[in-house]
């Protein structure tokens, strides 16, 4: 059975980075220099503050599922093998909320708050995408 | 804070109102479409159409500056004129440009519609029944979605619904409320496209789309459009319809996103009511009906919230008690809403807040002694609102 490959990230300029990271099993996010809050999705100006002074800094990875959602049905064939999985916003302890997968766990025991931790799932030689299972 | 004029108060009214066939109308465009419910608005009205100085409408999102292909398909040079991209809080936005622009002396007769051909469009073949998307691909995500096997409208805003059941012990059996009553709305409206009852043990029996939602949560794909014509109050007196006045609106956009902060539980349908009912000079008590923008189920829960119609929360018993059925303390989407009637992106609910404030509907849809009307409008990735309310003349 030949596998329909899933849809990878076609990111950004500004995202690169965050892509180059996961690649290496690394979560990172802008940071303000001048405000030291981080942000999320990538850009080159702090939603804080303004500034355009930021770093690209390596965060704990640890956040809690602020609200999911369950698919059961297919809509791409790509996930067929998947359902029924969870589409999760995580809010990372450092602030930003990212969308991202549950795994590792019964989609029916997911709950909001759950704390959770990332993962990085290779879905090839060049691309990891950052996934969270509970802590 | 800055308080809305109320100097725009009831200087303006709605004198026509028309919507194209509903439901499911194959071979016909959007644009056709949009251009029927501006003929029957414009025919039902006593306007001449060289009066018609201005067109703000949207749609479909797939073409540009849709207002110039529209005033050419009726014949129309404008003074005034514009195409508004803030999705489904779009279509009260046009009513309010059209508002200022007739105080401020840039145009005279304001023609405002939106239209799309959605249940068309998601029927041409299987794979787009399956995908269900009404959006063109470059609205579409490019990262931080598709690799995590997220798409749709449907999901995002079941976000916010799991989030609401999370905080306040909301129930799926509240959401299944909404989704009967506006059905058992629906079957009283021969123009609807849902014409088979809803029952609770049908809702519950239902399958999933996108957990917490299953396929009743969900509003239509529809082949509809509607539009409507706002002119002075003074002008609108010589014409065919009963006037409708235009009392107060107000708009407001998180634009912080959806998943920011707490905008998926208390939606940006707070401060535009707060707008609103400032600029009307009324609060949620005067209300006696509402049209609420009901792409989901939940959303018109926690609107409910946001309006003050309940306290933050209490939703869930709120619709629970009845209170949205037409006889009820707060008839809603009497249509049947975008759940049942069909979806138009809330230009159909603008035209039936207009039909029931003008009382000639017949008994069994007519919202008794109605003199207030609240419609809101959502949409443009969740997060912008609009807010109108209307009353009698």
């Amino acid at each position: 059975m030949s596998q329909i490959p899933k849809p990878v990230p076609q990111p950004a300029p500004e995202s690169l980075p965050y892509w180059e990271a996961a690649r290496q099993h690394r979560l990172e996010l802008p940071q303000c220099e001048d405000c030291n809050k981080h942000w999320f999705p990538p850009s080159r100006t702090c939603p804080h503050c303004l500034s355009t002074q930021f770093k690209w800094s390596q965060v704990s990875g640890r956040g809690k599922v602020f609200s999911f959602v369950i698919y059961d049905r297919i809509y791409r064939p790509a996930f067929t093998e998947d359902v029924p999985y969870v589409v999760a916003l995580v809010e990372l302890e450092e602030g930003p909320r990212i969308l991202s997968n549950v795994i590792g766990i019964p989609p029916d025991d997911v709950r909001c708050d759950m704390a959770v931790t990332v993962v990085f799932d290779d879905v090839s030689d060049v691309t990891s995408v950052p996934k969270f299972k509970p802590l | 804070m800055i308080h809305p004029s109320t100097e725009l108060r009831d200087i303006c009214a709605i004198v026509g109102a028309g919507t194209s066939r509903l439901g499911k109308v194959p071979g016909v465009s959007s644009l056709d479409l949009i251009v029927e419910a501006m003929r029957n608005a414009i025919s039902e009205s006593g306007v001449q159409v060289s009066d018609i100085d201005g067109i703000i409408c949207r749609g479909p999102d797939e073409l540009y500056s849709q207002h110039q292909l529209v005033g050419e398909r009726l014949g129309i040079n404008a003074k005034f004129s514009t195409t508004a991209t803030n999705g489904g809080a779009s279509q009260i936005l046009s009513i309010a440009l059209a508002v200022m622009a007739i105080r401020h002396g840039l145009a005279t007769t304001v023609l405002c519609g939106y239209g799309r051909d959605a249940w068309s469009r998601t029927h041409k073949s299987e794979e787009a029944r399956v995908r269900n998307e009404t959006r063109p691909d470059s609205q579409l995500a490019k990262e931080f979605g598709p690799e995590y096997g997220y798409f749709g409208a449907a999901a995002t805003h079941a976000f916010g619904a799991t989030r609401h059941m999370h905080l306040y012990g909301t129930t799926k059996e509240h959401f299944g409320h909404i989704a009967v009553d506006f059905r058992e709305h629906a079957l009283r409206n021969p123009d609807a496209q849902m014409k088979k009852v809803l029952t609770m043990e049908d809702y519950r029996a239902q399958r999933s789309i996108v957990r917490p939602f299953g396929l009743y949560d969900c509003s239509l794909r529809s082949d509809a459009a509607g539009a409507v014509i706002v002119t002075s109050r003074e002008r609108a007196r010589d014409l065919k319809q009963p006037p409708v006045l235009i009392k107060g609106f107000g708009t407001y956009n998180n634009l912080r996103g959806w998943f920011a902060d707490d905008n998926m539980v208390m939606t940006s349908a707070k401060q535009a009511g707060e707008t609103a009912y400032r600029m009307a000079g009324l609060g949620p008590r005067d209300v006696d009906t509402a049209q609420i923008y009901d792409c989901f189920t939940y959303m018109v829960l926690t609107q409910l919230e946001d309006y003050g119609f309940c306290k933050k929360g209490e939703g869930g018993d709120f619709v629970a008690s009845g209170a949205l059925r037409l006889g009820g303390a707060l008839p809603t989407n009497t249509s049947g809403g975008q759940l049942s009637e069909a979806h138009g992106e809330g230009m159909l609910q603008i035209v039936e807040g207009v039909r029931q404030m003008r009382h000639t509907y017949p008994a069994h849809r007519q919202v008794k002694d109605a003199e207030i009307a609240l419609i809101s409008g959502h949409g443009g990735n969740q997060v912008c609102h609009s807010t109108l309310i209307l009353g009698r003349a």
